[in-house]
């Protein structure tokens, strides 16, 4: 680094700043992660539509389990679906940070990781909490029950994911992590409030001509947000490696 | 107004505690990382940190890793802010330094 000019030696400086962030992104990781475990959480939406008996009186709610992680699903095995993202949600966020303290031993430098975890957890042992805490007091069924759009459909998971991930963004100092935060946060928000099931009927998909037939409706609000994740860490991943020298 | 170059602080304007507050400021980083980042021995490495400490500019953590031991620098709140009035006092002595080339080239050219 040169010593007099200051050009120069903000320059240097910046190049120092560059690498250090480039060194400590792994920011790749949770999100190949938590678009794993997206997916793998598919099969039990599948199951869960599935098992609605045919006719009126088919369509009841599971009213066991964390309901704000599992929703409301039809069907008797909607019941797994929260506890499925309970334990998917707290392993996720402290994989990560596991991910986070053995990549900095590695490359000498850390990532502040863990207002990250303790978003995710806070988030996720409320969801777990809050509806078995009203049945005793009352006047919480307000805090949970208006946003009932957000986790009706069982995405709420994913809703959470997204807070996590702008914590995120706020440790890694990444704009590239900024604008993957912001497309993931739109896809889990779309697939939360809205069917997308229904643009996909738009463009043309029959799901009446699947063999699992209108069971499949339930996968397109789950695999947005999922898919968004995994193509996006792997891409962040993939870009990693081509900037790091061999 | 005072000139730029009083806000220079010694402790600070070092180029290489100058690259070490900059790390720091990034993310916690490790000797080594350090020592290779900058290009530095071990022992320059270490004399350079026991003065940013004794100013409270930064703050050593000594661990292991195993059996390895490790040695982990964070930045302090001063020695974010010392880093920040020194990007600030260089900027403006840049500033300064383009506007009086540029002054200067122009006396150059009407004479």
């Amino acid at each position: 680094m040169s010593e007099n000019d200051p050009g120069e030696l903000l320059t240097d400086l910046s190049r120092l700043r560059r690498r250090t962030r480039a060194a400590r992104h792994g920011y790749w990781f949770p999100l190949v992660l938590f678009g794993v475990l997206g997916c793998a959480a598919a099969p039990l939406y599948l199951a869960s539509a599935a098992s609605v008996p045919a006719g009126p009186g088919g369509y009841q709610t599971s009213n066991t389990g964390p309901i704000l992680l599992g929703g409301m699903s039809m069907g008797q095995d909607g019941f797994y679906i929260g506890w499925y993202w309970t334990v998917a949600l707290i392993a996720g966020f402290l994989l990560t940070v596991l991910w986070y303290r053995r990549s900095a031993s590695r490359a000498g430098v850390r990532t502040p990781s863990r207002g990250y975890v303790i978003t995710g957890i806070v988030l996720t042992v409320l969801a777990v909490v809050l509806p078995p805490l009203s049945r005793a007091v009352p006047g919480l069924f307000l805090v949970w029950a208006p946003a009932g759009d957000a986790w009706v459909r069982g995405t709420l998971a994913f809703l959470i994911i997204a807070v996590g991930l702008w914590v995120l963004v706020r440790a890694e100092r990444s704009p590239a992590l900024a604008v993957i935060a912001l497309a993931y946060t739109a896809a889990a928000t779309a697939a939360s409030l809205y069917n997308v099931e229904n643009l996909l009927f738009r463009l043309g998909w029959n799901p009446a001509s699947s063999p699992f037939g209108w069971d499949w409706t339930v996968l397109p609000d789950i695999l947005l947000p999922a898919l968004v994740l995994l193509a996006c860490g792997l891409g962040a991943l993939l870009a990693q490696r081509l900037r790091r020298p061999a | 107004m005072t000139h730029p170059t009083n806000g220079l602080d010694e402790t600070v304007h070092q180029r290489h505690r100058l690259g070490i507050l900059t790390i720091a400021a990034e993310a916690r980083a490790e000797f080594s990382y350090l020592r290779d980042a900058l290009d530095l021995t071990p022992g320059n490495l270490s004399r350079h940190l026991t003065v940013l400490e004794e100013a409270g500019l930064i703050k050593v953590d000594k661990g292991y890793h195993g059996r390895r031991p490790r040695t982990w620098v964070r930045i302090t709140r001063p020695g974010r802010a010392a880093l920040a009035a020194e990007i600030a006092a260089l900027t403006e002595l840049l500033r300064r330094h383009a506007t009086t080339s540029g002054t200067e080239a122009d006396e150059g050219g009407e004479s």
